[in-house]
């Protein structure tokens, strides 16, 4: 964790490596779509974890800003007929103000509150979106409410081989750039303030506005993840804004390790991909889910990456972290007690 | 001589039970101040009132003539007032030189969103890791620390601010004779070189005649005796 | 991704849990909001109990009640049609469950503040999923019975009453309890647990019963209220909203003000329900615990693992 690149080990590359071979196998076009489906929850794991793991804040709404974004979008582009960047633009811009909305409230409030809160806010948007219907568009039937909004797309019919490729380049940037954020300066206050907001309020960080910024941050990313899905969909729907989808992404990061962001991009990709690979019906698909969640809260805390990790040390022999590599300087130390 | 830190008339009750009734308190620019007092008798109290951790009732803080009764606990780091807790709370997922640098990069003026550079940083965390004798144990997660090494670690990230005033909340209780040697060594060099003043709370008189210039007894929410030492 | 809440079905019968508004006059509204707001309040009791004695918010608490509401579907179906008969069968399920929950997940993760609220909506999903695997999402109804006529036309629902006055005993019951010495353990827990355990009482055990006695009372309050309208899988959702309101608000130590508070939200609901519609009363209860955690920053409770 502490080398200088971003991916230890030569893992994620070979990972990355295989899922760019994969269309070459000419795959099923409905496995293309999975996985670019899969690409695009990924994102949405990883942008949670920068709220609920890196950050600490147990973000039970975070289909919220994902949802805002889609509707923006089908909105933008069906009723005001913005051109497509302009509104997927102004999509992530509306789902980092809303994460900021919610860091704002959130902040004063302890973990399960705030898990509370987040829950009734994306309960709220979620009816909002399911009761609203708008009358509109050529054929002159009412959009929204369960149906959902129409995004007006430049183009005819994407390829699945164009989607699956955007969506895996989408998937490795805003995970490099997440990880580059859980690992900055900022990400490092924010790990304080997970772990002891007492010691790190005591040591002059102001709680509320990095809660504040981990929120933005992560709805930010989880905005532009829903933007990329309402562009595969072609329809932003109520399901956008639904809890299952909110218990989805905390299940993702917790099975895949909360705060690493590779775990739950890894936790994601592999739970989409057999559960609706094995074409699941949805509530057979949210029971597992929730029975994984449950497995992995009781047994294995830490998730794939942190048991792994506990494994490794404890095989390794040595507890406790590496030293990083030196980079020159040298100092005596003193003798400790 | 000015003021560096003043309490006026500070009062606070918890339900019924009244802690604090009218405490008035100075401290003076690199004064070495103790606080004693038994249990009970609200010390704990008043330096979360202090430090920022609780408003009181009623009365007033000022730092350095301004008031800062209302102030929280990461604004008055910022201004200077660094405290320690009895009872650390460490970082469970974060090593000894990380929770270092949380300190430092909170520091006024090195407040940066962005996270300053790494190389930037390394120098002043690895000055403080040695001066505080953490340097060995940098990469030790905080939540295996011993409890001497916790309250060292208190005193490097306390340190961070290059505070003018510490508060250390029984900073020494319960520890064995070196770690205790240390950190005294440490607390003298501190207001010695670096003219920073310091209220210490702690129940050992002793302690408290070696190490302050002037003691202030609490008993029972109300400052009964204030005597300077020698 | 999983059914949404959907309160826009056009079965007979709404999805919510509250009697059907349709062109009910005001004092209409209030007795049934009367009744089951009554009902919730041994909702409300237990959620009381697992915040005060497990320290724990149970996002769980709503799929104990749509539980009870579907034993007694299943009971109805196979002829046994008093809610009376299938509350207690309901509670003695549910019991069971929650103590195996309480047990197995809640009591050893509980000093993990992410397990618990994610945990317990992982149970209430699993239960969703479950009871719509097993029955079908389209709302189911039980058979009322006759109702009374009142005055005016009143319609007294047999049912409403019988949930009313079985839930003011219970309640009454429960107060008895925790005021006489069999209540001084879960006091004692809630205050101070490392007391507790030191006076040599089975900490862990009085608190995954706790747990399974407040889900037991989840059951039964869904239970009685199952003839009032459709059986959904997520029509758990508000009266958990419910509950989590009043304690916020009613605090946890009066089994009076949670039960006259439950009376009063359950008689707002109603008109709610009536006024505008089954959606909007959901909404309002989401936005009052918006409002009351945006106000009260404080949190009511100090739970298991958070610090000062």
């Amino acid at each position: 964790m502490r080398s200088a690149a971003p991916f230890s080990g030569g893992w994620p590359a070979a990972g990355i490596g295989l899922l760019l071979l994969f269309p070459l196998s000419s795959p099923d076009a409905f496995f293309l779509d999975v996985f670019t489906t899969g690409f695009l929850l990924a994102a949405f794991a990883a942008s949670w974890d920068v709220v609920g793991g890196v950050s600490g804040q147990i973000t039970l709404g975070h289909a919220l800003p994902f949802g805002a974004a889609a509707y923006a979008c089908a909105l933008l582009t069906s009723f005001a007929g913005w051109p497509l960047p302009l509104a997927v633009a102004a999509a992530v811009l509306l789902a980092a103000a809303v994460g900021a909305g919610i860091g704002a409230i959130s902040a004063p409030l302890d973990g399960p509150f705030v898990a509370l809160l987040t829950l009734a806010l994306g309960e709220i948007a979620h009816e909002a979106a399911v009761g609203n219907t708008f009358f509109s568009g050529p054929g002159g039937y009412a959009w929204g409410g369960e149906g959902g909004i129409p995004v007006t797309l430049p183009w005819r019919d994407a390829s699945p081989f164009s989607s699956y490729y955007a969506a895996l380049a989408f998937l490795c940037l805003g995970s490099f750039g997440m990880l580059r954020f859980s690992r900055s300066g900022a990400g490092l206050i924010l790990r304080a303030v997970a772990g002891s907001p007492i010691t790190a309020q005591a040591s002059g960080v102001p709680i509320a506005r990095f809660k504040r910024l981990a929120f933005t941050v992560g709805a930010a990313f989880a905005g532009a993840a829903g933007a990329g899905f309402v562009l595969h969909v072609g329809r932003a729907t109520a399901n956008d804004l639904s809890l299952e989808l909110s218990f989805q992404a905390a299940t993702f990061a917790a099975v895949g390790g909360r705060g690493t962001i590779v775990g739950p991009v890894v936790a994601a990709l592999v739970l989409h991909l057999l559960f609706q690979g094995l074409s699941l019906p949805p509530s057979a698909r949210v029971l597992l889910y929730a029975l994984t969640l449950l497995v992995t809260l009781r047994f294995f805390p830490g998730g794939v990456v942190g048991t792994a990790r506990d494994l490794a040390s404890r095989l390794g022999g040595k507890e406790g972290a590496r030293p990083p590599r030196r980079r020159g300087r040298k100092r005596p130390g003193e003798g400790t007690p | 001589m000015s003021t560096l830190l003043s309490a006026e008339g500070i009062t606070k009750s918890f339900g019924a039970t009244q802690v604090l009734s009218g405490i008035a308190l100075s401290v003076a620019p690199g004064e070495p101040v103790g606080l004693f007092g038994p249990n009970g008798s609200g010390k704990t109290t008043l330096v979360n009132i202090l430090s920022g951790l609780l408003l009181p009732d009623a009365g007033t803080v000022r730092f350095d003539g301004k008031e800062i009764t209302r102030l929280p606990l990461d604004a008055r780091y910022r201004l200077g007032i660094a405290r320690t807790f009895q009872i650390p709370h460490p970082y469970p997922a974060l090593s000894v030189r990380e929770a270092v640098r949380v300190a430092l990069a909170a520091d006024a003026g090195k407040r940066k969103e962005g996270g300053g550079t790494r190389e930037d940083e390394e120098g002043p965390t690895e000055d403080l890791l040695a001066r505080t004798g953490l340097f060995n144990q940098r990469f030790v997660p905080c939540a295996q620390l011993s409890q001497g090494c916790l309250r060292r670690l208190e005193f490097a990230r306390a340190l961070a601010c290059r505070p003018r005033l510490l508060i250390l909340d029984e900073i020494f209780s319960a520890l064995s004779a070196a770690d205790e040697g240390d950190l005294m060594a440490l607390l003298r060099a501190a207001n010695r070189d670096e003219g920073t003043a310091f209220l210490l709370v702690s129940h050992n008189p002793p302690l408290l005649k070696s190490l302050c210039r002037r003691i202030l007894v609490l008993k029972e929410g109300r400052i009964v005796r204030e005597r300077p030492v020698g | 991704m999983g059914p949404s809440y959907s309160g826009n079905a056009a079965a007979p019968g709404s999805s919510s849990p509250l009697p059907d508004p349709v062109a009910s006059p005001l004092p209409q509204v209030l007795l049934d909001g009367l009744f089951a707001g009554g009902t919730y309040a041994l909702m409300a009791a237990g959620m009381a109990l697992i915040l005060g004695v497990v320290k724990v918010i149970n996002l769980s608490h709503g799929a104990f009640f749509t539980l009870g509401a579907y034993v007694a579907y299943a009971l109805a179906e196979r002829g046994v049609e008093s809610p009376i008969a299938a509350a207690p069968i309901a509670a003695v399920i549910a019991f069971a469950f929650g103590v195996f929950f309480g047990k197995s997940f809640v009591n050893p993760v509980r000093r993990h503040p992410f397990a618990l609220p994610v945990g317990t909506l992982a149970i209430a999903l699993l239960f969703e999923q479950a009871a719509q695997m097993v029955w079908g999402p389209h709302p189911l109804s039980i058979e009322a019975g006759a109702p009374w006529i009142g005055p005016g036309g009143l319609v007294i629902r047999r049912w409403g009453v019988i949930a009313f006055l079985s839930s003011a005993a219970l309640l009454g019951g429960l107060k008895w309890v925790l005021s006489a010495r069999p209540g001084l353990p879960l006091h004692l827990i809630a205050e101070d647990e490392e007391i507790a355990g030191s006076l040599g009482m089975d900490v862990e055990a009085i608190r995954y019963l706790t747990f399974g006695g407040a889900c037991a009372m989840a059951a039964a309050a869904g239970a009685l209220l199952s003839p009032s309208g459709a059986v959904t899988p997520t029509m758990g959702r508000a009266p958990l909203l419910l509950s989590l309101v009043v304690v916020i608000v009613a605090g946890m130590d009066s089994v009076a003000a949670i039960f006259l508070l439950s009376i009063g939200l359950g008689i707002f609901g109603n008109a709610c329900a009536w006024l505008l519609s089954p959606q909007w009363s959901y909404v309002a209860l989401l936005a009052a615990v918006c409002l009351l955690l945006s106000a009260r920053p404080a949190g009511i409770v100090v739970l298991a693992g958070r610090r000062d």
